[in-house]
């Protein structure tokens, strides 16, 4: 017992730090400005936005998950209930803190809600997750307080089920909608961003719950991660299959913009045509869980989720650069053809201090708002 | 209300740059930003080749991806067709600059116009420091400070925000032409109301087909180029097999 509250205490401490790092990195970078960044004026959006992408994403994916209990009502699962939409709350407030470092102006946030710009697709990604975020919250305060059938606590469910439904669709739309970037692939980005919300979200779960089980000792019985192991396989295929249409349009157009992108050297390095951070990311975690001996164990479970989610992550991060590789239009008199890039130490804090954030919450929660508690 | 909109007469543009450094004076422009810029285009194999060279600025597009897209209205149209950018509205997020389809804006990284809050002299004892140089023309952050730019817009862009062209709003309003247009020499600038037939804009267009930058998107950009620059000659011939 002792040893644990050592540990415990050891955890607090690694957390501790990185808050501190984490509000050093805030006051420098708006004190020196965001040329802390390895970003220019054109690869304007790094691993700050990569990192709020996936935090986003996987809190959607979170959301949803929470939405086959409390929205479907399949009762075997309420036992995770709570600690999903926990999960999701932390990550979402994770993701903030990284677009929060992102934006150059924080003191205007202001103007988001006194001029707001109903055409712009970042008004309403702002404005979903800021909503999603207060559902979420209350929702869980009424769980928390046991009331988890109320017609309100089941509005708030379905609130927040429609919410992480509609707030991917509008991440994938802010690169989707920009006509002179066709590398987002349009509108099928949206699409894009609802599954890897989803098999994100699903990843996150399975190797958290995982881990807390084996450090703690308590929670759910490991057996009833099989159930979400086979959800987690299915969407792994699902963006398999999407991913492998992306590729065969993408080797197949002659529409110039992908000729460029053909020729760009990828940021994780490619086996044949396919990314490394797909084949390892993806490809490797889908054919391990097609294994039922792999996919039944504890040990399985962890490895196949974190690849998932060290692959959604990158996976982003990889769309996210390449288009924006090359200088548009004049800018390529200033800026050489290609632009390369490693995150700056200060891109890397950020990243940092959001799963700081992040993790502080899920440590508090689980220490003091019993998570796996279901109704009676 | 007018629609301004601006003719480039490649024929007559010298490539002189003229526009750019009247534009970075006239609107206090930073380093490494550029509001009048221009894409450099060598074509051809060696030894036939030939360079091309198309001045730049903002558009003015009509349906402006740059706009649409803000979510803060920061970027916002004007009555006249000018695409205008209020930076106490924006939160740096650089969504215009993503979604420009013509690379025509950028981002303040840093404070503007580090170079000239140097307190350090090039030659200790002999030369001023470049902040000393600023405080005695009396200027504000650059010796060559246009104040006049402060009537529609931040004279100086603070640092978190993005900045582009104004089409030199400032000057517009007063029945002046932009800087870059007054300051061309070779008039290869034409500014005017589009929707006026009369305007020279307007004849101009009416007399030489004009193409816009990136047309297919759709934006309707209402900067035209008209003719191009090219005494080169050649024998007539019907090629060979
Ligand atoms: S050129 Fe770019 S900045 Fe100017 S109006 Fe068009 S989209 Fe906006
Ligand atoms: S950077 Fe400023 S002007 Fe540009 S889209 Fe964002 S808030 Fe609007």
């Amino acid at each position: 017992m002792s040893e644990k509250k050592g540990l415990f205490g050891v955890w607090l401490a690694v957390l501790g730090i990185g808050i501190v790092v984490g509000l050093i990195t805030t006051v420098k970078l708006f004190s020196q400005g965001h040329s802390l960044f390895n970003a220019n004026d054109v690869l304007l959006w790094t691993l700050p936005l990569g990192a709020y992408i996936f935090l986003a994403l996987a809190s959607s994916g979170l959301t949803l998950l929470s939405a086959v209990p409390l929205v479907f009502g399949v009762k075997k699962y309420e036992p995770f209930a709570k600690r999903l939409v926990f999960l999701a709350i932390a990550t979402l407030c994770g993701a903030f803190v990284s677009i929060g470092l992102e934006l150059g102006s924080i003191f205007h946030m202001i103007y988001i809600m006194l001029s707001p710009n109903i055409s712009s697709p970042i008004w309403w990604m702002g404005a979903i997750y800021s909503v999603e975020l207060v559902v979420l919250i209350v929702k869980f305060f009424l769980m928390h307080k046991g009331d988890w059938h109320s017609g309100f606590s089941k509005f708030l469910a379905l609130a927040s089920f429609i919410l992480a439904l509609a707030a991917p669709l509008m991440i994938g739309s802010v690169f989707g909608i920009t006509e002179s970037r066709v590398t987002y692939f349009g509108p099928v980005m949206s699409i894009y961003c609802l599954l890897m919300a989803f098999l994100s979200g699903t990843a996150l779960f399975i190797v958290y719950s995982l881990v807390v089980n084996r450090v703690t000792g308590n929670g759910v019985p490991v057996e009833l991660y099989d159930e979400f192991a086979l959800i987690f396989t299915y969407a792994a295929g699902v963006v398999t299959v999407f991913t492998l249409l992306k590729y065969a349009i993408e080797s197949a157009t002659v529409v110039p913009e992908f000729l460029v992108y053909r020729q760009f050297e990828h940021a994780f390095g490619t086996v044949g045509v396919f990314h490394s951070e797909v084949l390892l990311g993806l490809f490797l975690p889908l054919v391990l869980l097609l294994i039922p001996s792999v996919r039944k164990t504890v040990a399985g479970k962890i490895l196949t989720s974190a690849l998932v989610l060290a692959g959604t992550l990158l996976m982003h991060m990889e769309i996210l650069l390449a288009g924006q590789s090359h200088p548009v239009g004049p800018k390529a008199e200033q800026f050489a053809p290609f632009i390369s890039y490693f995150p700056s130490i200060w891109e890397i804090l950020v990243f940092v201090f959001a799963l700081t954030i992040m993790l502080l919450i899920y440590t508090l929660g689980e220490r003091y708002l019993k998570l796996t508690e279901a109704p009676q | 209300m007018p629609r301004y909109a601006m003719v480039i007469d490649l024929q007559r543009c010298v490539g002189c740059g003229a526009c750019s450094i009247a534009c970075r004076n006239e609107n206090n422009v930073p380093e490494g930003i550029y509001w009048s810029n221009k894409i450099t285009e060598t074509v051809g194999t060696f030894p036939n080749v030939r360079y091309h060279y198309i001045p730049t600025l903002c558009n003015h597009c009509e349906y402006a991806p740059c706009v649409r897209g803000c979510p803060t209205k920061a970027m916002h149209k004007l009555d006249n067709g000018i695409t205008m950018h209020n930076p106490n509205k924006c939160i740096g997020c650089k969504y215009c600059e993503f979604n420009c389809p013509y690379g025509v804006i950028y981002f303040n990284w840093e404070t503007p116009h580090k170079f000239w809050r140097d307190k350090k002299a090039e030659i200790q004892g002999g030369t001023a420091s470049p902040q000393e140089v600023v405080k005695d023309v009396g200027a504000k952050s650059v010796p060559y400070y246009n104040p006049e730019r402060e009537a529609t817009y931040a004279g100086i862009r603070p640092k978190g925000v993005v900045e582009k062209c104004t089409f030199c709003d400032h000057r517009v309003k007063k029945g002046m032409l932009p800087r870059c247009v007054e300051a061309c020499p070779a008039d290869a600038r034409v500014f005017g109301d589009i929707s006026d037939p009369k305007s020279d804009v307007s004849v101009l267009l009416g007399k030489f087909r004009s193409f816009r930058l990136r047309e297919q998107i759709g934006t309707n950009p209402h900067v035209f180029y008209i003719r191009d620059f090219n005494p080169a000659a050649y024998q007539p011939t019907k090629g060979g097999v």
